[in-house]
């Protein structure tokens, strides 16, 4: 069996890492005043590290 | 999606709820056990045990053609998206596009499309739930759209009483038995990709929940892909400085989504974004691409053309067939181009391939005196049954290649319709058949068929592992989302 949690977990911590990178530099988008970069890529980064954790614990058991 | 939520509104959930939800159910309740317990490796083959020969042979090749339109379809959308938002050729865009797909199919195989294929969801979900959440926010929320929108664009049953009343022309009859019955029952029921997955599962209880548990997704993902739509089109109505760009007299539906991103998403998102529609694209390519694969060389090449010869052959072949698969998208893609709304086309090709394929399941696994004759007859003139419907009627300028004798208000409807006949031909000429010949000695039928198949017993397993009572949550959240949106 393939253990998707790796591959997927590593991938979505990593596009929310060049997400919250982009979040300091870039202007807002026309018609938002959050800054929306910085919400979603916590959010990618976190769902990237609860895949990593369990990736890991299945694997060390 | 996007497009149908700003052309038909919230009716465009039916395309989830009543257009898939209630076949997943039925696959993992009802027909998995035959599936599973006939250990055929695709769906021709499982057609070749319960059937004949000849009923498989049709089913590879009617099934490899559909596969080759699917793909196009995904890599017309692809080539389109290209071309809108990067501004790129649209000829160069299909090319490159096809040689993005056969270089990681090629190289990776299945394994690639599955990884991709996961990636893409996780990507959908969170690379455009922002975009609902703020263009819904933007709009007003739930109740200010539900202000600024004709009733008929926020309610999803209201009004399919007569089809003059809703943009998608369909009266209820035809969205409850065209797309709710045959359509989605023919889809889920029969496609490969669908039954070849949950066949991998290792062991009967685990391939019974996989649909099963795949329904509760299945269910949320209108909130995701279909409110923007209708946001875009309450933004445009209210001159909040976003609009949909105009198209002839009405709006370009198809790009709605981008246009939306544009003007919501900073440039990082924007680019997350794209790349989820991207991925999404290709991974229904690459699928088709894989299928194809597997049918052409397995139950078309080994079974017809060459049998008997080195693995190394056949892998040879299925390397040549990926490619040749992808050449023959890129003729479908532009056939896709001719069609005003991909998902209508997509519906039409269904017609004429899966809903007569489900009768002939749904004869073949439920009543054992069906024949391999019954169901080879049956599935032709199901098909043609299909072509007929297609050629003697009218909707928005398309059909009536033969005569006109009939008008369809949409071609959504006509579609529909076309799936409806289709599947009545089908199942009524397999019974007429079966019946009039010789039946199936019934050892043969073990592990076939309903009541010679023995379906293992659940003592002891835990409520929230069993079909049925999984089953029966889904029913309940699926009623209550409709009667939530009606």
């Amino acid at each position: 069996m393939l253990d998707l949690r790796l591959p997927s977990g590593s991938f979505f911590a990593a596009t929310g890492l060049i997400l919250i990178g982009y979040s300091f530099t870039n202007p807002h988008a026309p018609m938002t005043d959050g800054n929306v970069d910085l919400y979603t890529g916590a959010a990618m980064l976190v769902f990237g590290a609860i895949l990593l954790l369990l990736a890991l614990r299945s694997r060390r058991a | 999606m996007a497009a149908s939520g700003a052309k038909y509104g919230i009716m465009t959930s039916h395309f989830y709820w009543i257009g898939a939800v209630p076949a997943m159910l039925f696959i993992g309740v009802f027909m998995m056990p035959f599936y599973y317990g006939s250990k055929a490796r695709s769906v021709p083959e499982y057609l070749k045990m319960r059937f004949d020969e000849k009923t498989r042979g049709l089913n590879a090749i009617t099934f490899a053609i559909m596969t080759l339109f699917s793909s196009g379809i995904s890599m017309y959308a692809l080539a389109k998206m290209f071309n809108l938002v990067l501004g790129w050729n649209f000829n160069n865009s299909i090319l490159l596009s096809g040689a993005i797909v056969l270089a990681y199919t090629y190289l990776g195989g299945l394994r690639s499309a599955i990884y991709n294929e996961v990636l893409q969801f996780f990507l959908i979900v969170l690379g455009f739930a922002p975009l609902a959440i703020l263009s819904v926010m933007r709009a007003g929320g739930w109740a200010g759209m539900q202000q600024r929108l004709p009733d008929v664009m926020t309610h999803a049953w209201r009004y399919v009483g007569h089809a003059d009343q809703n943009p998608m022309g369909v009266e209820a009859f035809g969205l409850v038995a065209g797309l709710g019955f045959v359509l989605s029952f023919g889809y889920w029921c029969t496609d490969f990709l669908v039954v070849q997955r949950a066949m991998a599962a290792d062991s009967m209880s685990a391939a019974r929940r996989t649909p099963l548990l795949a329904a509760f997704p299945k269910m949320l993902m209108p909130f995701i892909v279909i409110l923007p739509g209708i946001a875009a089109l309450a933004l445009t109505k209210m001159g909040s400085g976003y609009a949909l760009p105009p198209k002839g007299g009405g709006y370009d539906y198809d790009q709605a989504l981008t246009t939306l991103m544009a003007q919501f998403y900073p440039s990082g998102l924007l680019g997350v974004g794209l790349t989820a529609l991207m991925a999404s694209f290709m991974s229904g390519m690459a699928g088709n691409v894989t299928a194809f694969n597997t049918v052409f060389t397995y139950d078309i090449y080994q079974s017809y053309i060459k049998p008997k010869a080195s693995d190394d052959h056949y892998l040879t072949v299925g390397r040549i067939t990926t490619i040749v698969g992808i050449l023959l998208s890129i003729a479908t893609a532009y056939l896709a181009a001719q069609f005003n709304d991909i998902m209508d086309f997509l519906q039409l090709v269904f017609g004429f391939v899966n809903a007569p394929l489900f009768a002939t399941f749904l004869l073949g696994m439920f009543w054992k005196r069906a024949t391999g004759h019954g169901a080879f007859i049956g599935l032709l003139s199901g098909t043609t049954a299909a072509a007929l419907t297609h050629g003697l009627s009218e909707a928005e300028g398309k059909g009536a290649w033969i005569a006109n004798i009939h008008h369809f208000p949409s071609q959504m409807a006509q579609n529909f319709w076309i799936a409806i006949f289709a599947w009545s031909t089908c199942f009524l000429v397999t019974i007429l058949v079966s019946l009039a010949t010789a039946p199936h000695p019934e050892a043969k039928l073990r592990g076939l068929v309903y009541g010679l198949t023995e379906i293992p017993s659940e003592e002891g397993v835990p409520w929230y592992k069993r079909p049925v009572p999984l089953a029966i949550v889904v029913a309940v959240c699926l009623v209550f989302l409709n009667l939530l949106f009606l």
